[in-house]
């Protein structure tokens, strides 16, 4: 372990690692310095000058961010030469900046604008022109990227993001001075698979992701802390959203797992969560209600008589697939088993990946749980399993229970479609409108991640639990709640639990959660932060379980 | 080319070869004694009669500060370089910054141009005493004659031994390479150059650390300037004694180039022992040209305040003198202006200098530095407006002192703080002549030209 220094901030002591600058024991000691180009994913440049602040014993001001600390340093932020040294900062910084806020998509959640608030002179004492950059406004510079350089403040976040976190190196400064302009190099498009992260990381409006631009005013947006189901390393994410619609997903810190990035792939699967297509049960064709769409389960797996196959889903938390797991395999000793896609590569750097070297961290399947589905007593199919036996035809059940309609790409092959239509009984659970969906003698809408909480098992076998953004519409209802509906009808489960009671109660039998603590910050993970460009900054939320709602002891205390 | 004047009873040190023909030849230098230092320490090195602690310590008692433009004792820099035991066995660079890009400086072309040898030889001796295996020699773009010159030198050097493995017989192995930057003022700067060395832009570092423990390639550096490293080499040969006994006192010793322009009959680079009075060295320039009176004087490149007339009239031309004066010796680029001179013209011409060259990391220099420069545009335009000079002056202090990574920007400030201070009324001059202030926004705004542009423009730079 490092060893930690004393060091003293407005008279506040404080006991920091040795190996932080002072900008980190100001945090460290509850000051927060004002500061643009420090980034605690980045390397240091001390170039904005913004963090000033006097330190006892050196004779300038000094920038705190380059400062290692040092034991007994005495840090004042809070004197006259620090606020004036950074009141001028914010001055130069604003002299050519175009203060385009109420058109401008950072608005919000910028820095500049933060500081600007909390600091910096009450006037402009500049009469000169603004710098204009004809031909670097508004500029598509990738696939995901705009830029606009006259509201860049060159801190170079994004050149060093592009340098040291993806390596690959596309942006620059390129000419000089006050004509400094930051932009990929000749005939280069910044296209690299974290390039969303460039955006976040820019402090303010002068990189912006088209998929986020003019959707919705920063402030409007509700932050859950979810768990990004691209692929099994299990981005920690926020999900942004309001009034039933996600906007966007923004990674959350977790030093173990993503740090402070998620990959394009990830991040811009956000969409795909608005997309709920299904509103009500349908039985052979006609809309009904869930009590008789229940109904019609539970007699046609009762005369299945154990000929039943229930597909999991590594896309559902564990909690579900433990109750699916417990109803049919347990209990009804049918085959309760999953598929998972191996896919395409997506990764995420980590600071300690390879020990305590920066790597990458991989995922490969396109599920997040699939250790969770296994853990909870999901059979792991694959080519030997009884889906591959179905879709041979030597195995023939009686009643399939798709539990995921978007398990697989499978799910969307006709010839699969049509060996699992060979059932005499499925049963679908959908979100959207899908040929495997039309072909359901039972079809349950159900939502999306979004809609439900749970835990995820990652890559590294790390338990991570994600919350619900918001109920899904009336009356859809989730997988978990379908199972416990269900699982009332043979008298095994009650209606009221929720996620959260499952975990508790599958922590004795299911691998790898014995002794974890819904609430512990190891599961939970860190609070969605103000800003993408603030991620350190993070909202002080304490961590709840239950549909975002309040635990019942809390309530009336 | 003509032999410059000196001063009563001084010998020219640097200067003695320049103009003669052959000067840049070996055969010429070593004719004239040149290298024979260098066989002397290479020829004791073994028997340990010549030591790194040795030359350091010649070093050291001769006084010797740097030429480029501080004045840091040379002697005392080389010692930060640490021990061999504590450097973890990453070898030691020597590089000489001949990035001489100061306004109104060009000694160092001077040396290069005419003398390489004297460089080179000064180089191999610093290399044996910090123990530098391989030597840089930091050459501003520009100066492709340079560059030329030295190349022929160090291919001369290598050929007679005096460079490669095992010089002379020694056990001393050093290399040397010249390597031309892009023409960027920055990289002046001593850890702009090494980050330009390396290969990137030229932006200053964060110091701590400082070049002597984390310098080029993250190894012990040490950056000295060519006149520096030259002095070196007439140290060894002359002794640590007569270099100090050269100067006006124990603090500013040994002989000094000094680079005089303006408005003087004979502009050029006149050597002189170091804190010759400034009328002496007006006087060896054959005075004002055209007789007219002595309005200012920048005493340092452009990143020296100005000085008046009278406060130079006394003025020993050293480190400590003129900073006495509130200004800098720097480069010794003494650029000197008559009555006719109008003051805030030469400090708006500065000043779009250093807006022009501003690297543009630190926020305060990179705006700080244009918005200086249109005021003072606006100012002589005839637009300036009541507060401007104070707003001027107000700016200037947010620009220095610690606000930025590099002094560039205390550099940039120096010219307009001193040019107000001590010739207000010739700026409110301007004021009183100006106009009713236009709206604004009328103003034509600023334009980044795009990078093409600027390349068809011919203007890209």
């Amino acid at each position: 372990m490092s060893k930690t220094a004393k060091v003293t901030v407005d008279g506040r002591s404080v006991d920091v690692p040795d190996n932080s600058n002072a900008l980190e024991a100001c945090r460290a000691a509850g000051v927060e310095v004002p500061h643009f180009c420090y980034h605690p994913g980045l390397s240091i440049v001390g170039q904005c000058r913004m963090c000033m602040v006097e330190i006892e014993g050196m004779p300038k001001i000094a920038a705190s961010c380059t400062v290692p600390i040092r034991d007994g340093m005495v840090i004042k932020t809070d004197t006259e030469k620090a606020h004036a040294a950074r009141n001028s900062t914010m001055e130069f910084l604003l002299i050519n900046h175009p203060l385009d806020c109420p058109i401008c998509d950072q608005a919000g959640e910028c820095k500049l604008q933060d500081n600007a608030v909390t600091g910096g002179l009450p006037v402009s004492r500049t009469s000169e022109a603004r710098r204009q950059y004809p031909g670097y406004e508004r500029t598509d510079i990738g696939k995901h990227v705009i830029a606009d350089m006259t509201r860049c403040i060159q801190c170079t976040r994004c050149i060093r993001f592009c340098e040291e976190i993806t390596e690959t190196g596309e942006l620059s400064f390129i000419e000089r001075g006050g004509h400094t302009i930051v932009w990929t190099h000749e005939g280069r498009a910044l296209d690299n698979e974290l390039s969303g992260c460039a955006a976040d990381v820019c402090p303010v409006g002068a990189l912006t992701t088209k998929e986020f631009r003019f959707r919705k005013r920063a402030w409007w947006l509700d932050k859950t802390r979810s768990v990004c189901t691209g692929c099994e390393v299990g981005c920690n994410i926020a999900v942004e959203h309001k009034d039933r619609v996600v906007h966007r997903f923004i990674p959350r810190v977790n030093a173990d797992v993503n740090d402070f990035w998620i990959c394009d792939f990830g991040r811009f699967r956000s969409e795909e969560l608005n997309e709920q297509e299904l509103f009500r049960p349908v039985v052979r064709g006609k809309e009904t209600s869930w009590g008789d769409a229940q109904d019609a389960i539970k007699a046609a797996v009762d005369a299945a008589q154990k000929d039943v196959l229930v597909l999991g889903s590594a896309k559902l938390s564990t909690e579900t697939n433990w109750l699916a797991a417990q109803l049919f395999g347990k209990h009804l000793g049918a085959n309760v088993e999953f598929v998972v896609d191996r896919g395409d590569r997506h990764r995420v750097k980590n600071k300690k990946a390879d020990g305590n070297v920066a790597g990458w961290l991989e995922g490969y399947e396109a599920a997040p749980n699939s250790r969770g589905a296994e853990a909870a007593g999901v059979t792991r199919g694959g080519d030997t399993g009884a889906l591959a036996a179905v879709l041979t035809g030597t195995l023939l059940p009686k009643v399939i229970i798709v539990l995921d309609a978007a398990f697989s790409a499978k799910a969307e092959d006709p010839a699969v479609i049509a060996a699992l239509r060979k059932a005499g009984t499925l049963i679908v659970c959908s979100r959207r409108r899908s040929a495997l969906a039309a072909a359901a003698d039972v079809l349950l809408p159900v939502g999306g991640v979004h809609n439900d909480e749970g835990t995820f098992v990652n890559v590294q076998g790390r338990v991570q639990r994600f919350d619900c953004a918001y109920i899904p519409p009336p009356i859809v209802r989730t997988q978990l709640e379908i199972l416990t509906h269900l699982g009332k009808k043979w008298g095994l489960f009650d209606t009221r639990w929720t996620a959260r009671s499952v975990f508790e109660e599958m922590r004795a039998t299911v691998p790898g959660y014995a002794g974890l603590d819904w609430d512990s910050p190891a599961l939970v993970g860190s609070a969605p932060s103000a800003s993408p460009a603030a991620p350190h900054d993070v909202l002080e939320a304490p961590a709840k379980g239950g549909l975002g709602l309040p635990a019942l002891q809390e309530v009336g205390s | 080319m003509s032999k410059t004047p000196v001063p009563k009873g001084f010998t020219p040190v640097h200067s003695a070869r320049f103009g003669k023909k052959g000067s840049q030849k070996l055969a010429g230098y070593e004719a004239d004694g040149g290298y024979a230092s260098w066989k002397k320490v290479a020829k004791g090195w073994k028997s340990g009669d010549f030591t790194p602690a040795k030359i350091i310590d010649m070093v050291k008692a001769s006084g010797l500060r740097g030429r480029g433009g501080a004045g840091f004792p040379t002697g005392l820099k080389w010692t930060f370089v640490p021990p061999k035991e504590k450097r973890g066995g990453k070898p030691v660079y020597l590089l000489c910054n001949a990035d001489e890009s100061e306004p109104g400086t060009f000694k160092d072309r001077l040396i290069m141009e005419e003398d390489p040898h004297q460089l080179l030889e000064g180089m191999l001796i610093a290399s044996a005493a910090l123990d530098v295996k391989h030597a840089y020699i930091y050459i501003r773009g520009e100066m492709v004659r340079c560059a030329e010159v030295l190349n022929e030198a160090v291919a001369e050097a290598y050929a007679a031994g005096y460079l490669g493995k095992d010089i002379l017989g020694s056990g001393l192995d050093i290399d040397l390479t010249v390597h031309r930057g892009a023409g960027a003022y920055i990289c002046g700067e001593e850890t702009a150059l090494i980050e330009s060395l390396e290969g990137k832009r030229g932006h200053p570092r964060i110091k701590p650390p400082f070049p002597a423990v984390s310098g080029v390639w993250d190894c012990p550096t040490v950056v000295n300037n060519v006149e520096t490293l030259a002095a070196v080499k007439f140290i060894l040969d002359n002794g640590p004694e007569w270099f100090k006994g050269m100067g006006r006192n124990e603090k500013n010793t040994g002989p000094k180039l000094y680079c005089v322009s303006g408005h003087v009959e004979k502009p050029g680079v006149y050597e002189a022992p170091m804190g010759i009075k400034f009328m002496d060295l007006l006087a060896l320039c054959g005075g004002m040209k055209g007789g007219k009176k002595l309005k200012a004087v920048i005493p340092g490149g452009a990143s020296a305040a100005i000085l008046t007339a009278a406060e130079v009239a006394d003025l020993p031309m050293d480190f400590d003198g003129v900073a006495a004066a509130k200004s800098m010796l720097g480069s010794a680029a003494i650029m000197v202006m008559d009555e006719t001179t109008d003051i805030p013209k030469a400090v708006t011409n500065i000043s779009k200098f250093f807006a022009h060259e501003s690297c543009g990391q630190c926020t305060p220099c990179r705006e700080g530095t244009p918005w200086l420069n249109k005021m003072l545009k606006r100012l002589i335009k005839g637009e300036g407006k009541r507060d401007d000079l104070d707003l001027l002056l107000q700016i200037s202090n947010q620009m220095g002192n610690g606000m930025t990574i590099c002094v560039f920007s205390d550099a940039a400030i120096a010219p307009v703080i001193s040019g107000i201070t001590k010739f207000r009324d010739e700026f409110e001059a301007y004021l009183s002549k100006a106009k009713a202030p236009d709206f604004a926004l009328a103003a034509p705004a600023e334009v980044t030209p795009k990078v093409a542009d600027r390349v068809a423009e011919g203007i890209h730079g």
